[in-house]
């Protein structure tokens, strides 16, 4: 049976056991990672997991039931589980929270490819590897060097009693490179790029943007000079963030807590909730007025970019924050009706065997009009930090503190010596509010987070934060090592 | 999939490779879990699923290749691409044989029928009892109960074959009062040795003492952590007794194994077999796991191996590999930290000025030799004063060196077992006389 035959029994069977509605999605998931470190190949994988997730409601209550079995018996096994784990919340649950989508698609999406990496041989990934690791190796000093690459594609087909019909074949792409420098009382880190790698939805043309043989010397080297760096000042700072760290404290700082589903307090156990509340709609100051935030899940290699979320709803453009201003969230079928509106697609799920839920996708902080360079211009006494190595935040999203990998001095608008350990916090309202300068679309690009973790069971999506680097005032720099 | 069927299949495919050396590694699973918020059950799940992973090696190259399509043609095309990547890599000098294994049995108690049979009743049950609770209390709640099942068989053409099934059962709840939040939760192999109203009295017994929170300066404290704050710790001490760590000289004892030393009253196992936490007793080449003190009386005395690392550092392999491909070296799963001998409550009549912690939140690390962590404190934060609990103040942040830590400190007499979704540990509660807060929020 194909498919289409099997969505059909799937969805069949659970209607006729009570739902009032039905989704299932299928998937075929292929994930390929190679690593190498010190010379030699670590972690050399070709993984392949295919499955079902289907979710029913009946009386407002949610079931969900994954399985790989894909046959007839496994199909109306998993749909009477599904019906069965609904039937058993709807009699437990004292408040009812679903409820059927409105609107079915019939369509495709496919990631623009511009090179398949099924097309580039595994013979020449691992040379790519073990080259640019090589290169790391600038000074005794670095005691371990790490070069990878990531290789993820996923086909879904979803399908709903309400008659959507959706296919897709995503494919996203991931490589980096990380030098660690050791000198007996000292460990020094630097990663490239950003902090975790470049990672992006795309083919092999995501690998060769990275440039990963052409920088691991300066990696290296950086790793190296770092041991015999200054350690950053602790006090308050003007500081410039580079691109990938802005979209951290993006990340962690509007993403998480713009969640609707956080909001409403689901995530209060785990994740935590949110300073943000439904309230605050239209009236949170969130940051200054050149903050502009906005979800995108068809930005151009954003990793969270597709046609349909895994709830079956059409991707879209809509505003988080503009000029400051708290205008939006994150959002659900579900939740969105709580607050009367429609779901902006955020819904994803990890896999084919997890439960599908809110995300915070691809979410975008405007570039400004300011050439990078520029950012500096004002500072009289500042620091510039650049690749997160340590990021913390309180869960109401409000408290938080971040480390860089490395930093440099900013006197009297010009960059000076290299610093060691440099680390910033703060209030995120208080934080964004002082952003008074982002760089321009030149310095803009979109940064893949690929291990995004929340829910539970622990569920790790992908999603990206595009950027630009940023400037804030008055700055509590060095918190951590102030003692 | 029951032990002897996944056995038959890992020899089936040990069968089918043509491989110099082959290991197969079968997972099973089937869990379930109910998570609630505000008596609406929002994420209500089952999952099953069997894979294999297929690990071949050629000379000295190796690839490791996975799937869950069980057919013939599937499992061929497995075995086809793992020996495939293996002609890929390049040789690496170092890669170490296949170990050999030897019997091992699982722990008592680390499988119950009922638990792996539960239903989604059972569950509901659990919820409807913590809703009461919330009621009762005029408090709202999140959290959730879970189930499950899972087997493991690894199998070798050295001769390693072990197999290994095991059930878990978990209720986790937050209680939220107006201003105040408590936590509580419940881990073990037996969903009938867990009470969802007693863990719930418990989370919402916190929320409801530390409500109207003040504010307290940051700074050092003497703190008492409960076992689930203790065990959020630990976790990011545990990497530090990898082998790999300890040689690439990032842990912070390395060139110092044996003589490195913490308070003695500090005791760390690493124990796969201890009552509150039975799990498997091999690792995943299907090497014993050993269970082995890492820190004896206040000495840093062990790391953990895996085959690779052991013939490295020429060392016994103590069964500690984690699942190929693994580039992050071996890890100690089952950490426990040995008892004192006063209860919690005795700690705190003891403590003239402190804080107790309940439970931190988003630990990481600061800077990885010196092992310094930062964190907050939430759901339930308490202010001691004179041997007393006083009341709940706002979350702090910590800026704390865990090795500094543990220079001075102190256990309590009861364990508890306490996880999160990548650890599972054994702790009592742990009184440290210096523990340096940086910063408060809001709440």
């Amino acid at each position: 049976m194909d498919f289409e035959d099997l969505a059909a029994r799937a969805l069949n069977t659970a209607s006729v056991r009570g739902a009032v509605y039905a989704d299932v999605r299928f998937e075929r998931n292929h994930t390929e990672r190679i690593e190498v470190r010190d010379g030699v190949v670590a972690a050399l994988g070709d993984d392949a997991s295919s499955g079902y997730g289907i979710r029913t409601l009946i009386d407002g209550s949610w079931g969900f039931a994954a399985s790989s079995d894909a046959t007839t018996l496994g199909i109306d096994t998993c749909a009477a589980r599904a019906v069965e784990i609904a039937k058993a919340g709807a009699g437990a649950a004292k408040r009812r929270i679903g409820a059927p989508p409105d609107r079915a698609y019939d369509d495709t999406f496919v990631t623009t490819v511009l090179q398949e990496p099924s097309d580039v041989s595994v013979g020449t990934r691992v040379a790519l590897l073990l080259a640019a690791e090589r290169a790391l190796h600038v000074d005794p000093r670095i005691a371990v060097g790490r070069a990878w690459i990531d290789l993820w594609q996923t086909e879904k087909f979803f399908y709903s009693t309400i008659g959507s019909r959706i296919a897709q074949r995503i494919l996203q792409s991931g490589s980096g490179l990380q030098a660690m420098a050791v000198d007996g009382t000292d460990v020094q880190t630097r990663t490239y790029p950003g902090d975790i790698g470049l990672y992006k939805s795309g083919g092999w043309e995501v690998i060769q943007e990275a440039r990963l043989l052409e920088t691991a010397a300066r990696i290296g080297e950086e790793a190296v000079a770092l041991l015999g760096a200054a350690q950053c000042p602790s006090g308050t700072f003007d500081i410039v963030l580079g691109g990938s760290q802005v979209s951290l404290q993006l990340h962690e700082s509007c993403g998480h807590p713009a969640e609707l589903d956080r909001v409403m307090g689901w995530e209060a156990n785990f994740s935590g909730t949110s300073f943000l509340d439904i309230s605050h709609l239209g009236t949170l100051r969130y940051g200054s007025d050149i903050v502009h935030i906005e979800i995108d899940n068809t930005l151009p290699g954003g990793m969270a970019t597709c046609g349909y979320d895994d709830e079956g709803t059409a991707s879209s453009r809509s505003d988080i924050v503009a000029q400051g201003t708290l205008v939006g969230y994150e959002t659900s079928n579900d939740t969105a009706r709580a607050i009367g509106r429609k779901s902006n697609a955020c819904v994803r799920a990890q896999s084919w065997e997890y439960v599908p839920m809110i995300r915070m996708c691809n979410l975008n902080l405007a570039p400004g009009n300011i050439p990078f360079d520029h950012l500096f211009d004002d500072i009289r006494d500042g620091v510039y930090m650049e690749s997160n190595r340590s990021w913390s935040i309180d869960d109401r999203r409000l408290n938080f503190q971040f480390g860089c990998e490395i930093g440099w001095e900013v006197k009297n608008g010009k960059r000076g010596r290299m610093l060691k350990n440099p680390t910033y916090g703060g209030m995120t309202p208080q934080f964004w509010g002082s952003c008074d300068a982002i760089a321009d679309k030149a310095s803009w690009m979109a940064w893949g987070s690929p291990n995004c973790g929340k829910g539970e069971p622990m569920q790790v999506g992908r999603t990206t934060q595009a950027a630009a680097p940023a400037r804030f005032r008055n700055v509590a720099v060095g918190v951590g090592y102030d003692a | 999939m029951r032990s002897s069927e996944r056995e038959t299949l890992a020899r089936h495919i040990l069968k089918a490779s043509s491989a110099d050396a082959t290991s197969v590694l079968v997972s099973t699973r089937d869990a379930a879990l109910a998570r609630f918020s505000r008596a609406a059950i929002h994420q209500h799940v089952a999952g099953k699923d069997t894979s294999v992973s297929v690990r071949a090696v050629i000379g000295k190259r190796s690839g490791v290749a996975g799937t869950n399509r069980l057919d013939d043609t599937s499992l061929a095309s497995l075995v086809r691409r793992a020996t495939d990547l293996a002609r890929f890599a390049p040789e690496d000098p170092r890669l170490a044989p296949l170990p050999c294994g030897s019997p091992t049995s699982a722990p008592q108690g680390s499988y119950v029928a009922a638990t792996a049979q539960a239903d989604p009743r059972l569950r509901t049950q659990a919820l409807e009892a913590i809703f009461s609770v919330a009621e009762e209390r005029g408090q709202w709640c999140a959290g959730f109960a879970a189930t499950g099942s899972s087997g493991y068989t690894v199998a070798n053409d050295a001769g390693a074959l072990a197999s290994f099934d095991g059930t878990d059962a978990a209720i986790n709840v937050k209680m939220n009062a107006t201003d105040s939040t408590g936590f509580a939760e419940g881990y073990s192999t037996d969903i009938h040795g867990l009470d969802g109203r007693q863990i719930a009295e418990r989370a919402a017994t916190k929320a409801t003492q530390t409500a109207a929170p003040r504010s307290v300066d940051p700074g050092v404290w003497t703190v008492i952590l409960e076992p689930a704050a203790l065990g959020e710790l630990l976790v990011y001490l545990a990497g530090h007794f990898s082998a790999q760590t300890y040689d690439e000289g990032a842990s912070f004892f390395s060139g110092a194994l044996g003589t490195f030393q913490l308070d003695e009253r500090l005791t760390i196992q690493d124990d796969y077999a201890h009552p509150l936490n039975p799990g498997m007793p091999f690792d995943f080449e299907g090497q014993p796991t050993q269970r082995l003190a890492l820190v004896d009386h206040g000495t840093v005395s062990n790391i953990v191996t895996d085959s690779y690392w052991a013939q490295r550092l020429a060392r016994e392999n103590t069964g500690h590999a984690l699942p190929a491909p693994n580039a992050w070296g071996p890890h100690a799963r089952h950490m426990v930290v040995a008892v004192g001998t006063q209860t919690t409550d005795e700690l705190i009549a003891q403590t003239e000025r402190g804080l107790l912690v309940s439970r931190f939140w988003y630990i990481r690390t600061v800077d990885r030799k010196r092992a310094i962590v930062t964190g907050m404190t939430r759901d339930g934060t308490y202010l001691i004063e004179n041997g007393k609990l006083a009341g709940g103040v706002r979350n702090l942040r910590f800026n704390q060196s865990i090795v500094d830590a543990l220079r001075s400190c102190e256990f309590s007499s009861e364990q508890q077992r306490t996880g999160g979704y990548s650890y599972s540990c054994v702790v009592p509660s742990a009184k440290l006389q210096q523990f340096r807060f940086t910063s408060t929020t809001e709440f």
